[in-house]
């Protein structure tokens, strides 16, 4: 076989061609295609490997666990450091307390339980942003839950300096404010609060023997845990935040 | 890119794409990866066109990247494990005259059988300098490699396809000239 023969038999090789459909613009659109894709590729690679750079690097930045917030007013200790075990000791079982208390005191109430995170907001403004509290504190600050004819809702549990009498009465105005002195010597502040005709806040405020610090129990025509569930009336009167202010089984300092 | 520089490109692959295909058809001997060979050198090229476009010989660039193309496709593993060890059963085409056409029968043979059974590279080879009517300094350019191998990739081909050849007319009774 000759190298010409080769080279015709080459040339009739593809004399069956089949018809050739190309369009240059669809090879470019194809191609530019790929670009873009590829450079959106390229980007989300970028884009991962920086945030996974940063949170490497930053790591106050990012939340650890549930306690830390960002963006929490507040010095970077207390936010960095949750409060100690003991302290979520102590808080449980008061809560605990607590919980039973108000069972016994009010047996229609239903799933009462307590709820001691470790923030605190303002003691009279619910509303106000939460701030951990600092590890070495005994302040508390937490919600007891129930539920009653009417719905969920939940009291106000605070400790912390002491408040005086003046700083519970003027709150609000107050349908009764009074200083109740109690058995074991120590005096509990009983208020109540009114707009119109209900009552929409009561207030039990004991100050400890040690005259340096108070525990407040409110309750309100809302739930001041979430601030909704707004109904007519407190859903308990003072006489029950007394008697919760008061437990024996209780050791608040 | 520019307007003027993608009409470029355009024109070029316009005038182009087919001569590339016939090619890749002589490489791999398949039309439909041959158009896939062709498109894929075109994007490679389109790509590069920015520097590229100035080039004195283009067509012979467009060759050298089809025939890296091809060899880069031939090593992928799944081009590896495709085994051509099966005959295909002849089929009679009743509206074609077998006298008029045994040539072109002949030839297509040819390629299928016995060109696909040359190496690669000795292939190419042979398709440059023959089809492509490239010189053996032209086709050590568009290889990569030296004159004396290309010459000597040439002889063995050579060699090769005619033992395969005359095996094929041996065993279908036709004399090879």
């Amino acid at each position: 076989m000759s190298e010409q023969e080769i080279r015709e038999g080459m040339l009739l090789a593809v004399w069956d061609e089949p018809p050739l459909d190309f369009d240059p613009d669809t090879l470019i659109r194809r191609v530019e295609q790929k670009k873009s894709r590829r450079r959106a590729l390229v980007a989300v690679g970028v884009a991962t490997a920086m945030i996974a750079v940063a949170s490497f690097a930053l790591p106050g930045l990012l939340p650890r666990d549930r306690e830390s917030q960002l963006g929490s007013p507040t010095d970077t200790t207390a936010s960095s450091t949750p409060p100690s075990l003991s302290v979520y000791g102590r808080q449980k079982k008061i809560g605990d307390a607590l919980a039973s208390r108000l069972q016994e005191t009010r047996q229609d109430l239903k799933e009462i339980y307590p709820s001691f995170d470790g923030f605190r907001g303002t003691t009279f403004k619910p509303e106000a942003p939460l701030q951990p509290i600092r590890p070495d504190s005994d302040d508390m600050y937490g919600f007891l839950y129930f539920t009653d004819s009417i719905g969920p809702t939940a009291l106000l549990v605070t400790m912390g300096d002491a408040v005086s009498t003046n700083d519970i009465c003027g709150a609000g105005k107050p349908a009764f404010c009074r200083d109740v002195p109690q058995q074991d010597g120590t005096v509990v502040t009983e208020a109540e609060f009114q707009e119109g005709p209900e009552r929409v806040k009561a207030v039990a405020m004991r100050r400890l023997p040690d005259g340096k610090r108070s525990v407040i129990i409110s309750a309100y025509s809302h739930n001041p845990s979430t601030m909704t569930g707004y109904r007519q009336m407190i859903p308990v009167n003072v006489d029950v935040l007394t008697a919760l202010v008061m437990d024996r089984a209780i050791t608040w300092e | 890119m520019r307007k003027a520089d993608e009409q470029g490109f355009r024109e070029f692959a316009a005038a182009n794409a087919a001569s590339l295909r016939r090619t890749a058809y002589l490489f791999c001997g398949d039309w439909h990866t041959a158009e896939d060979l062709m498109q894929s050198s075109l994007m490679k090229m389109y790509l590069a066109w920015k520097r590229i476009k100035d080039l004195d010989n283009l067509i012979a660039y467009a060759r050298k990247v089809l025939l890296r193309t091809w060899l880069d496709e031939k090593r992928r593993p799944w081009r590896r494990a495709e085994q051509r060890d099966g005959e295909l059963p002849d089929a009679a085409d009743a509206s074609v005259d077998p006298d008029t056409t045994s040539a072109k029968l002949w030839a297509r043979e040819l390629v299928h059988t016995a060109l696909l059974q040359v190496p690669p590279r000795q292939r190419a080879v042979l398709v440059l300098r023959y089809f492509e009517d490239l010189s053996v300094a032209e086709v050590a350019v568009a290889m990569g490699c030296t004159e004396g191998t290309v010459k000597s990739q040439t002889a063995r081909g050579l060699a090769t396809l005619r033992v395969i050849v005359e095996k094929l007319d041996s065993s279908s009774g036709r004399v090879a000239s």
